[in-house]
């Protein structure tokens, strides 16, 4: 995961929490969050090298495909769920939202920017958008929900989901100026802390 | 690899979970490898229903140990760097004190006397095999089916004497369709002319047809369907190998011939002992829930199921699993392929050895 976001994340987590993540890949971010803020992480994974990676690392992991179980840890108190660049890979990202704030008091959501202005030259010349974040053709991407900043921001809004806060990464992975006065054009990525309203 | 068999005496005896005491009792116990100075490399193997003390390596009769595929030099579970001990639990038939021991009491065979034998009793009679072999605390207690709900009770009974668990192909407790599985082994083998209300031993004959039927039927609980389907198939047995002129399938063959070997080594009352504990444990046991229950842990838990076990299906393993993380333990849950049914923890795969290697060694 790149450092910005990781770092921004970071941010967001209170010491010593419970943390669950969602498509948590090799466990790194999670196993900084347990160095830098000794939180009670768990990741969830479906791929068997990751999850390899992830006990290599100390980290705790659990096989499960995300599109299925996010509702079995309802009873775990957790205090805070991530989903990163996964969210728009889900059947029902609504419902993972939805379902993220049943069992956390918090979740942090990043999510790939379908509105940048690179998938929309894309698109203005007839083609779906092939980008650096966006590498995939469209018969075999695996975002199959894809939204720009606005259309998350409004699905937020229709389920009376409260942003805490959020960051515009652009293309160099930073929080720049332009990504943040017009996110919708110009971030690539939005990183968003949400709670229920 | 080093290895060391021997019998220990326990003569200071135990009360058992059903009050009973055994006033004195030995343990069949194997070792391998060497307990480093700090003592912090031990690991206890626990066995499943019908293994036993040898788990690794060749012994005397050349028989392989049961899980020789992942402990050894260089394997999942390094002989060359852990001190691994396994014994023969109480009740069983390898050496350990059983239904075939002598009764100091009455100077014959136990038989059906011998006391019924839980999970928590082995675990506590493991607890002082490791007192009596110095050991402060286990690295790391593992086992597959019968042998996960040990390792399970071992971070549950002594929270401060284990540091991570394997509980492999496991459950918190037995399903009904286990406990009725069961109960059809156990009546086929009391239901033998030859079973004496389990005192055959005094009649000088073993209730074979019975153990050799409970077997069988065990088997098949053993093993996955697609697995038998790809082994045998509908293959006929040919006729020069046939080991009963009744037989027509290679799978029949194949049961008739597990099940006869079975029944020439393993003891009836054992089969009934162990199936009865098997059924009889609860994790949970007095408290309330589950998650009452694994309050005290301190242990970190690996917990693996195989997709292919539809005895002790992987579900069972992930309600240990939230369990867990409703206790705030560090606990990690994964499913594997695993072929050959709920026997699949006993097999190498590369993926299998490689998480429990990594997963000690975090």
């Amino acid at each position: 995961m790149a450092r910005e976001l990781s770092k921004i994340i970071d941010n967001w987590v209170p010491r010593e929490s419970k943390v669950i993540d969602f498509g948590c890949g090799d466990g790194s971010l999670l196993q900084k969050l347990m160095q830098t803020k000794n939180v009670l992480g768990y990741g969830v994974e479906i791929n068997d090298s990751k999850i390899e990676e992830c006990i290599a690392k100390g980290v705790p992991v659990i096989k499960q495909d995300i599109d299925k179980g996010i509702n079995e840890f309802e009873s775990s108190n957790f205090d805070l769920s991530i989903m990163a660049r996964s969210i728009q890979c889900l059947k029902n990202p609504n419902l993972a939202l939805e379902r993220m704030l049943n069992l956390s008091k918090r979740c942090v959501v990043t999510l790939p920017n379908l509105g940048y202005w690179r998938c929309r030259l894309n698109l203005a010349s007839g083609r779906m958008p092939v980008t650096p974040e966006l590498p995939s053709s469209w018969y075999e991407t695996k975002n199959i929900h894809l939204c720009t900043i606005k259309d998350f921001e409004q699905l937020c809004i229709d389920q009376n989901i409260k942003i805490k806060d959020k960051v515009f990464l652009n293309s160099n992975g930073h929080s720049g100026i332009l990504a943040s006065i017009s996110p919708n054009l110009f971030a690539i990525e939005g990183v968003y802390l949400l709670e229920k309203q | 690899m080093k290895s060391i068999t021997e019998l220990i005496n326990f003569n200071e005896g135990i009360v058992l979970e059903s009050g009973k005491r055994l006033d004195a009792f030995d343990l069949m116990v194997e070792t391998y490898g060497e307990l480093n100075e700090s003592k912090t490399n031990a690991i206890l193997l626990c066995h499943a229903f019908s293994g036993n003390h040898h788990a690794a390596g060749k012994n005397e009769d050349q028989n392989i140990g049961w899980w020789d595929q992942i402990v050894g030099p260089n394997k999942a579970i390094n002989t060359d760097e852990y001190y691994v001990v396994c014994c023969n639990n109480i009740g069983g038939c390898s050496g350990s004190s059983g239904p075939t021991s002598i009764n100091p009491n009455t100077k014959k065979a136990y038989g059906s006397d011998f006391p019924i034998v839980s999970v928590s009793d082995w675990v506590n009679a493991q607890k002082m095999l490791m007192d009596k072999l110095n050991i402060p605390q286990w690295h790391f207690v593992a086992g597959g089916s019968l042998g996960g709900m040990q390792a399970l009770q071992w971070s549950i009974a002594y929270p401060d004497k284990i540091k991570k668990a394997g509980i492999f192909a496991a459950a918190a407790k037995s399903s009904t369709q286990n406990i009725a599985m069961n109960e059809v082994a156990r009546e086929s083998i009391r239901k033998d002319k030859n079973f004496h209300d389990g005192n055959y031993i005094e009649h000088n004959v073993i209730p074979k047809n019975g153990i050799k039927t409970a077997r069988m039927l065990g088997h098949i609980t053993y093993l996955s369907e697609k697995h038998m389907d790809l082994r045998f198939g509908r293959k006929f047995q040919d006729d020069a190998s046939k080991i009963d002129k009744e037989v027509d399938f290679e799978v029949e063959n194949y049961l008739q011939y597990k099940g006869e070997k079975f029944s020439e080594s393993f003891d009836a009352n054992s089969y009934i002992i162990m199936t009865k504990a098997m059924d009889g444990y609860d994790a949970a046991g007095k408290k309330d829930s589950l998650d009452d229950a694994l309050k005290e842990i301190k242990a970190e838990l690996l917990i693996i199921g195989f997709y292919s076990d539809w005895l002790y299906p992987p579900e069972r393993g992930k309600e240990i699993q939230i369990a867990a993380i409703n206790n705030n333990i560090k606990s990690s849950y994964v499913v594997l392929d695993g072929e050959h049914g709920h026997d699949s923890f006993l097999f190498h795969s590369k993926q299998y050895s490689k998480i429990i290697k990594k997963f000690i060694q975090s």
